[in-house]
């Protein structure tokens, strides 16, 4: 270490970290570091594998939380003036449309990301055990399906908030999907409603849940996330390099835990890094550390642009009156719109509701899936952390081809449907919309 | 420890990319459509009355809140000349409104939008005007979309909304076009078919509040060009049929004029909560019965208007001239010539020249009589006591004719 | 400042080649660096700046400092307290004058006592008699007629306000924005 630092050497050295011990240091003695491992594969860090779309999920939650707590300020969840406060926001609030361009951004591309993120970690095997003791992947894919869960509430709930027709409509649309779940879905949306209609309760509901419950359900998650990733050895792909490597003997316990000295049963290892040849692996930081602020500058230049290249919609007040023509779910519900439309079945004199079969039954299967799916898999441990394995070749067509579906239903439900939803190919001509004027 | 070349150049690059975006924002924030308006105002201001003056003009968004109407408009932000004096022939934005209208209708009670239309909320043209934006249910009804409907009279639009204030007047001072279309409504005998605020036939559907129908619940099927309620009852009011050919409701081979009188009174027609204070002709007062007017008008013209005039009726009755008090703390002053007497063992002339007790202190603070005055009150009180007096005569003359 | 342009100039690719024969592009390539972070930090800055300024407001919804008040005539004599804008408004035959309710100490609303019997007190060294004071509930503080505080914690007199007749409809105007002192007198 240097004998003298100026005050910026201080607060700045972890990330120029001049011989390796430093860097080990800078990494464990760091708040924000030391979540980190002291040394990355060069796997891990490149973009071809994760495509860092955790991260960039992550970045976009962080933006949304910052300028969620701004918003808040300047927002009144009131049914008399959330309209309101969302056109001064717009209009009158310096840097109040960026916020709101941000905010808006970052939760519509979080879902998109959000699901990719989960079709990589599918595609690549990401969340089968590997070779390292005390793995526990399936238990970080089920986490994962949560917070997939969780962005999607998160994104639901601000949808209501700006008190317009569209957040209106769409939530009507969304809620009543609920309330086709037998028995009790009846009693889910009126708890959620906090009545039968949507008004001030459901406003109040979704704006708590929004701003306070679901992003702390979020942030439990996230550490969790994190943490299992630290526990389960880092990414899947480190062990398909240890398996290349053919150099994992016994495991090594580094450390050993006891509880007063008394070591009876298992103990807990800190297992050293699986790999740890020199020429793959390179220092957290800074290498982590500078490629983690090139992929938040990119999310956060990407999101800042279109923010300014795209305005923010705001329809008319929300008028439980009219129906705006067509009425839409928020985009990422749209297949299931789309399902629960072409699902209404009638059997004799029977008839199964669109709603049940398309908003509950089969999202809920699809759900369920996804939880067990890492027990039913057979694959063999070689085909975990790779993309496209061979051996994983059946379940990676089915399941693209349940992603292929699920986006061919959302771009149908977002872009093909019109007035009385209707199909409109992009050439054709939306019917002029009626006014007063 | 060796940074990864690449990724610092990329950080490099990614923070010019952050600054050039923000740079955008930051374009938005420093330079809105708006200033450029107050700038060229301000200029205007100082060109003609000089900096001092122009330095009073205020500078960011302007914002007029009417509470009571639920409106926030901000559109004096760039039409700043609207209350200015002199500024009449000056161009849009900063021309000075009319005088007539804003007499009645001030603008920090009313604001801008309740009569114009448009969205108070925005301050750029293109949103504020909301002539062609979507989602905004109330467009600015001046030359550009009286222009569009091929409206000759660039204000006959934005009388839709005087009548939204103005529906139970008969006649409105400046709103021809909904007068002309008041007229009609009763030359045409709508009332026959359809109930108009609260009166009228059942054979057609009701119209008291048909204007707070929304576009959607109109079918525009038979309707050529653009779909808009107001085009929708031109074409209706000019031939019903051709819009809804099973209806049985008379052509009336109304002129454009006539139809675009009518199309606006019934869009006006919609379902409004005003505050006391907006609604036209409302008076927040006790209206007097005929009786009391009456009374009240003799009290104040007839013989003993002296009494009124001077405050003694506060306290006292002067039942001979039918004046009667609000409180009747002292006694009649009809009887007052042999009251005086009995009560002080003085002549009034001398009681009223030094009073004591209480009339000391009314007649030294609140009423003071000059000399003459106090010669007129006596006369006054002189000519009540002989009028009481010769109706109690009469009173015990009849008395004593039925003692007989 | 030296420091940070020393943690710049190190947080560049600090290691040059020594004498290599590409030392020019790497100078090149410093100065890019520099560049950079200095806009990545002024980038940052801005987006602070983005963040916190919205909170604060361009546009208020708050009554206005000047308000019309009603016609003269139907203010009675003595005082009246316009308890939404926290002012008395005093009356005296043909004058006006306004007084603020606001207590000069903390803010809160003082209440006018009326006096049973007038009393005689120094202000600014001359004897006035006084009829009614103000007092503020809060901390005690009291003030003459004049609004000139003897007693309790308020640092400095109640604040006087301009009246004025509004040239349009002949109403009281009163003035929020415009303290004047205490020998003002709207004569109507």
């Amino acid at each position: 270490m240097e004998a003298k630092r100026g005050i910026f050497e201080k607060l700045f050295w972890t990330w120029t970290p001049k011989t390796e011990r430093e860097a080990g240091d800078s990494v464990v003695r760091n708040l924000l570091l030391h979540w980190f491992p002291a040394k990355v594969t060069n796997a891990s860090l490149s973009f071809g594998y994760s495509f860092w779309l955790g991260t960039i999920s992550a970045v976009l939650f962080a933006l949304l939380a910052l300028t969620g707590m701004i918003l808040m300020f300047l927002y009144v969840p009131s049914v008399e003036r959330a309209y309101q406060s969302i056109k001064d926001i717009e209009f009158a609030v310096a840097f109040g449309w960026y916020l709101r361009g941000v905010h808006r951004i970052s939760a519509h591309l979080m879902v998109a990301v959000v699901f990719l993120h989960m079709v990589r970690v599918f595609l690549t095997g990401a969340y089968r055990n590997g070779v390292a003791v005390h793995q526990n992947r399936p238990l970080n894919w089920i986490i994962g399906v949560a917070l997939l869960l969780c962005t999607l509430l998160l994104s639901f709930t601000g949808y209501l908030l700006p008190w317009d027709q569209l957040a209106y409509w769409a939530i009507m649309v969304g809620t009543n999907i609920a309330s086709a779940a037998p028995v009790v879905g009846e009693r889910i949306r009126f708890v959620l409603l906090g009545g039968n209609t949507i008004d001030q309760n459901t406003l109040i509901r979704f704006y708590v849940l929004h701003c306070f419950f679901l992003p702390v359900a979020v942030l439990f998650l996230f550490v969790w996330h994190m943490w299992r990733i630290r526990k389960d050895h880092g990414l899947a792909c480190v062990d398909r390099l240890a398996r290349t490597q053919k150099r994992i003997a016994a495991i090594v316990p580094t450390k050993t835990y006891s509880l007063l000295g008394v070591a009876k049963g298992r103990t807990v290892h800190v297992e050293a890094s699986l790999v740890d040849e020199e020429s793959e692996t390179v220092p957290s930081s800074p290498n982590l550390t500078q490629r983690l602020l090139v992929v938040t500058l990119v999310t956060v230049v990407a999101v800042s642009l279109l923010a300014i290249a795209l305005p923010t919609p705001l329809e008319e007040a929300a008028n439980p009156k009219v129906t705006p023509n067509p009425a839409k779910a928020p985009w990422y519900f749209l297949w299931l719109q789309e399902l629960v439309t072409d699902t209404t079945i009638h059997l004799g004199g029977f008839t199964v509701n669109g709603a049940f079969v398309g908003g509950i039954l089969i999202p809920g299967l699809i759900v369920a899936g996804l939880i067990v799916w890492p027990f039913l898999d057979r694959s063999p441990v070689s085909a975990a952390g790779v993309w496209f394995a061979a051996a994983r070749r059946r379940q990676n067509t089915i399941f693209l081809l349940l992603v292929l579906a699920v986006l061919v239903l959302t771009i149908i439900g977002t872009f093909l449907r019109g007035p009385f939803w209707h199909f409109y190919w992009p050439w054709d001509a939306w019917p002029e919309a009626p006014k007063h004027f | 420890m060796k940074p990864n070349k690449r990724d610092v150049m990329w950080i490099s690059a990614l923070g010019i990319a952050l600054l050039i975006t923000l740079g955008f924002v930051y374009d938005r924030h420093f330079a809105p459509e708006w200033k450029d308006y107050q700038d060229e105002f301000r200029e205007m201001i100082a060109e003609k009355y000089g900096e001092a003056r122009a330095a009073q003009v205020p500078a960011g968004v302007q914002q007029i809140w009417v509470k009571e109407l639920n409106r926030v408009d901000r559109c004096t932000t760039c039409h700043q000349g609207v209350e200015w004096k002199g500024m009449e022939s000056a161009p849009e934005p900063f021309r000075t409104h009319s005088k007539e209208p804003l007499a009645k209708h001030p603008i920090s009670k009313y604001g801008c939008t309740v009569c114009h239309g448009g969205q108070g909320y925005a301050v750029d043209t293109e949103s504020a005007h909301a002539v062609a934006v979507e989602h905004w249910e109330e467009p600015l009804l001046g030359a550009e979309m009286a222009a569009a409907y091929t409206v000759s009279d660039r204000n006959a639009l934005l009388q839709v909304n005087c009548n939204g204030c103005h529906r139970y007047d008969r006649e409105t001072k400046g709103a021809d076009v909904i007068n002309r279309g008041k007229q009609l409504i009763a030359e045409k005998g709508c009332r026959a078919c359809h109930v108009i605020n609260g009166r009228g036939g059942t054979v057609g559907p009701n119209l008291t509040n048909v204007g707070e129908l929304s576009p959607e619940q109109y079918d525009y099927d038979r309707l050529n060009g653009k779909k808009s309620v107001f085009a929708w009852h031109m074409a209706h009011f000019k031939d019903p049929k051709a819009m809804s050919p099973a209806t049985v409701m008379p052509n009336f081979g109304l002129n454009s004029k006539d139809a675009q009188a009518l199309t606006l009174l019934v869009m006006s027609w919609k379902r409004r909560a005003l505050p006391v204070e907006y609604i036209p002709g409302f008076q927040q007062a006790d209206v007097p019965t005929p009786e009391e007017q009456r009374r009240e008008s003799e009290m104040l013209t007839g013989k003993g208007a002296f009494f009124v005039r001077k405050g003694c009726f506060i306290c006292h009755d002067v039942s001979s001239f039918g004046i009667q008090s609000a409180s009747k703390i002292g006694p009649d002053l009809s009887i007052a010539v042999t009251d005086v007497q009995s009560r002080f063992g003085r002549t009034l002339e001398d009681f009223l020249a030094q009073p004591t007790g209480t009339m000391a202190v009314v007649l030294s603070t609140q009423i003071h009589l000059s000399n003459e005055e106090r010669a007129e009150a006596i006369e006054k009180l002189h000519e009540a006591y002989k009028i009481k007096e010769a109706e109690s005569g009469k009173a015990a003359q009849g008395e004593a004719r039925k003692g007989k | 400042m030296k420091s940070l342009k020393r943690w710049l100039a190190k947080a560049g690719p600090a290691e040059k080649p020594e004498g290599s024969p590409c030392e020019k592009g790497a100078t090149r390539r410093t100065l890019f660096h520099k560049i950079g972070v200095g806009s990545l930090l002024s980038g940052i800055a801005g987006l602070c700046y983005a963040m916190m300024r919205p909170l604060v407001p361009d546009v208020l919804y708050e009554q206005a400092r000047r308000f019309k008040a009603g016609a003269p005539d139907s203010f009675p004599e003595g005082a009246t307290f316009l308890e939404d804008q926290r002012v008395f408004v005093f009356r005296r035959d043909k004058t006006f004058h306004a007084i603020s309710a606001v207590c000069t100490h903390l803010g809160c609303t003082v209440k006018m006592v009326n006096l049973n019997q007038p009393k005689t007190v120094q202000i600014g060294g001359k004897p006035v008699e006084v009829h009614y004071e103000f007092a503020c509930p809060c901390h005690g503080s009291k003030y003459y007629g004049d609004g000139t505080n003897y007693a309790g914690p308020a640092p400095k007199p109640l604040e006087w306000y301009k009246l004025a007749v509004s040239p349009d409809d002949g109403a009281l105007v009163v003035d929020l924005s415009e303290p004047v002192d205490k020998n003002f007198r709207l004569t109507v």
